[in-house]
C-alpha cells in the first residue's frame, strides 16, 4: 500500500516534470522524422524499386526505433536518479520519511515509479513502430509482447543502475557515467570489436556491463520478421529475461543496501 | 513507568566531507531526556546542532556514537515513526498537488486507518485556516501558508509526539500565536511537543523544559520555570524616592525607573537587606521586594555568549 502510494506520487511527480516534457517533444520530432522518411519511400515506390524501397525504409524506421531506444535509456536513468536525488535537494523526503515508512519501500516505491514511466514510453514507442510500419505498407510479424518486454526490461536496468550510483554520487555524474556506459556498450556490442579485445578485458565487461544487446540477444529478438523469431525456442527468451532481471535485481538491491544507511538530510 | 518521549546518551555526530578530508564535528557528547507530555524547547544559535539532533531524532541520519531512543525506539524506527508527527525546518511539498492531495499522500503514508478521511483533512485544513485553498496549487502558496501546511501534516497521524523545527518560521503575528495556542492545546491533551525556534519569547510562553546547545555541545537543560526564577537581581517597588537617597541607592549598584506613583529600583541580591533597610530609614513605603526573573532571551545570550539565535 505505502509502496504504491509512493509509486503513484513518483510517477505524478514525472507528469509535471519540464525534463519530461522536453523527452517527450525528442521522441514526437523523431516519430515526425520517421514519418517523413517513410512517406518520402512511399512515393517513392514504384512496381519495379519496391523491393529496394522497402529495405531503405525499414532501414530508416530502424534507426528512428534505435535513437528512440536509446533515448528511453537515458529517460529511466535520468527518471531514477532525479526521483531520489530530486526529493533529497528539495527536503521533500524528510516529510515523507518521517512516516512509518522504511527506507527500502521508500526506493522500491520511486522503482516502480519509474517503471511504470519507462511502460508508457515503451507502449509509446511500439505505437510509434506500428503506425510506421503501417503507414509504410509493411506487414508486421514481432509478437507485440517482445516489443515490450525486452525494451522495458533493459530500461528497468538502467533505471536500476542509476538508483544505484545516485545513492553514492551527485545526478550530474550519474548521467555523465550512464552516457559513458552507453557508449561503451554500443561500442563493444559491434562484433568487431568485440573480437579485437583480449579476452582478461572481454569477460570482465560481459559480467559487470549490462551488454543487453550482446548477452541478452534483444536486437536477435526485435527483428521485423516472424521468421526470424521462430529460429530461438522460447528457452533462449527465458534465459535472456531471467538474465536482464536479476541484473536488475542486483543492482536495485545495491541501492537499497547504499540507500539504508545513507544521509537524507539536504545537505 | 513509561520510557522517556526522547533520550540522548552521549551522543555524537561528526560530519566528513568525502575527498577533502575535513572533519566537522556537528554533536559532542550531548546527552538529555524530554519526559512525555512536556513541551520542550530546543534551542541554540547558528550551526549548534538543533537540525542534526533532530535529523538523529527522526533517523534520518546516523549518530557517530552514543544511544538515542524515540519512545522507546531506535529513531527511524516504523513503529516509534507511527506515532510521531514531524515539520522539518523549510517544510518543501510536491508543488504540483493541492493541499488535500497532499495531505491525504500523507494519511496514506502514515498507515492510520480512518472512517471519514475526507472529513479528517478538511478539519486539519479548518485548524490551519487553509480551508479556503483546497483547490489551489501548493506551488502558489505563500510561506506563511506552506508552514501551516507542514504543521497540517504533522498533526495528521494524530501523533503522540511532535518533532517541530522552527513551527512558527514563515508565518504573521496572529498565525504564530495560532501556532501557540495550538501547542497549548496539544499539551492539554497530554502530548509531547519537542520544538525548536528562534523566537525565544514564544519558547518562553509555551514551554515547560528548555535545552540549550552550543556548537554542538549540551550547554544547560532544566524546567523552564526553574531556570527563569534563577535570578541573582531583586525588584523593590517602593512609593517615593527622594533625590539625595536615589544617589546612594545608585551607588550600590541599583538602578532606579521612576513611574507616576511608584518607583522601581533594581538591585543586586547580596544588597537587597540593605537596601530595603536603608529606604525605610529614608521614609520611603516599601511596596515589595520581589526576585527578578531571567527572560530566557537574557539566559540564552548569557549562555552562549551573545551568538544570537537562529
Amino acid at each position: 500500500m505505502k509502496v504504491r502510494t509512493i509509486a503513484r506520487s513518483t510517477f505524478g511527480s514525472f507528469l509535471h516534470n519540464k525534463v519530461i516534457f522536453m523527452l517527450c517533444l525528442i521522441f514526437v520530432c523523431n516519430f515526425l522524422i520517421g514519418l517523413y522518411s517513410v512517406l518520402k519511400f512511399k512515393s517513392m515506390t514504384t512496381a519495379s524499386n519496391a523491393q529496394q524501397m522497402q529495405s531503405l525504409m525499414l532501414d530508416d524506421v530502424g534507426r528512428v526505433m534505435w535513437l528512440l531506444s536509446g533515448l528511453g535509456s537515458l529517460l529511466a536513468a535520468w527518471a531514477a536518479a532525479d526521483s531520489v536525488a530530486g526529493e533529497m535537494k528539495s527536503g521533500t523526503i524528510l516529510a515523507v520519511m518521517a512516516r512509518p515508512l522504511r527506507r527500502w519501500q521508500f526506493l522500491t516505491g520511486k522503482y516502480l515509479g519509474v517503471l511504470m514511466l519507462m511502460s508508457f514510453y515503451v507502449f509509446g514507442m511500439l505505437g510509434v513502430m506500428f503506425l510506421l510500419t503501417w503507414l509504410g505498407g509493411q506487414p508486421f510479424h514481432t509478437p507485440w509482447w517482445v516489443l515490450l518486454v525486452y525494451p522495458l526490461e533493459r530500461y528497468a536496468i538502467w533505471a536500476a543502475i542509476s538508483m544505484f550510483l545516485v545513492t553514492l554520487l551527485n545526478p550530474v555524474v550519474v548521467m555523465g557515467i550512464v552516457a559513458v556506459l552507453l557508449s561503451l556498450i554500443r561500442f563493444l556490442e559491434a562484433a568487431s570489436a568485440l573480437s579485437d579485445i583480449p579476452g582478461w578485458v572481454r569477460l570482465p565487461m560481459h559480467t559487470v556491463l549490462p551488454l543487453t544487446g550482446v548477452v541478452l540477444g534483444e536486437d536477435r529478438f526485435l527483428t521485423m520478421t516472424q521468421a526470424a523469431l521462430k529460429r530461438y525456442p522460447w528457452t533462449d527468451h527465458v534465459t535472456a529475461l531471467a538474465y536482464g532481471l536479476d541484473y536488475a535485481l542486483v543492482c536495485f538491491l545495491l541501492a537499497i543496501a547504499m540507500f539504508q544507511y545513507r544521509s537524507l538530510s539536504r545537505d | 513507568m513509561a520510557a522517556p518521549a526522547i533520550e540522548f546518551c552521549n551522543l555524537t555526530k561528526t560530519y566528513q566531507r568525502r575527498f577533502a578530508g575535513v572533519r566537522v564535528p556537528a554533536l559532542s557528547e550531548i546527552s538529555f531526556q524530554v519526559a512525555r507530555g512536556e513541551v520542550c524547547a530546543f534551542l541554540g544559535p547558528n550551526g549548534a546542532g538543533k537540525t542534526t539532533s533532530m535529523s538523529i531524532l527522526m533517523g534520518f541520519i546516523c549518530a557517530d556514537r552514543g544511544r538515542s531512543r524515540v519512545l522507546g525506539y531506535a529513531p527511524g524506527d516504523v513503529r516509534a515513526k507511527e506515532r510521531i508527527g514531524f515539520l522539518p525546518e523549510n517544510f518543501a511539498f510536491y508543488r504540483h498537488l493541492d493541499a488535500e492531495k497532499l495531505l491525504q499522500f500523507h494519511l496514506r503514508l502514515s498507515g492510520r486507518q480512518v472512517a471519514n478521511p475526507n472529513a479528517l483533512i478538511s478539519g486539519l485544513l479548518a485548524k490551519v485556516k487553509l480551508d479556503g485553498f483546497k483547490g489551489l496549487r501548493i506551488g502558489k502558496y505563500s510561506r506563511g501558508m506552506v508552514q501551516r501546511l507542514g504543521i497540517a501534516q504533522a498533526l495528521l497521524g494524530n501523533p503522540e509526539l511532535l518533532v517541530l523545527d522552527e513551527p512558527t518560521s514563515g508565518l504573521d503575528p496572529a498565525g504564530r500565536k495560532e501556532v501557540r495556542d495550538l501547542i497549548l492545546a496539544l499539551k492539554a491533551e497530554g502530548k509531547t511537543v519537542f520544538l525548536s525556534s528562534h523566537i525565544l519569547s514564544e519558547a518562553e510562553q509555551i514551554c515547560d523544559r528548555v535545552i540549550i546547545i552550543n556548537r554542538g555541545r549540551l550547554v544547560r537543560t532544566g524546567g523552564m520555570q526553574e531556570m527563569l526564577a534563577e535570578s541573582n537581581r531583586v525588584e523593590i517597588v517602593v512609593d517615593q524616592l527622594p533625590d539625595g537617597l536615589e544617589q546612594t541607592v545608585k551607588e550600590l549598584g541599583a538602578s532606579v525607573d521612576r513611574e507616576a506613583n511608584r518607583v522601581r529600583i533594581a538591585a543586586d541580591a547580596v544588597n537587597k537587606r540593605t537596601l530595603a533597610e536603608m529606604l525605610w530609614a529614608g521614609g520611603c513605603n516599601v511596596l515589595s521586594l520581589t526576585p527578578m526573573k531571567n527572560s530566557l532571551e537574557e539566559m540564552f545570550l548569557k549562555l552562549v555568549g551573545g551568538g544570537g539565535t537562529e
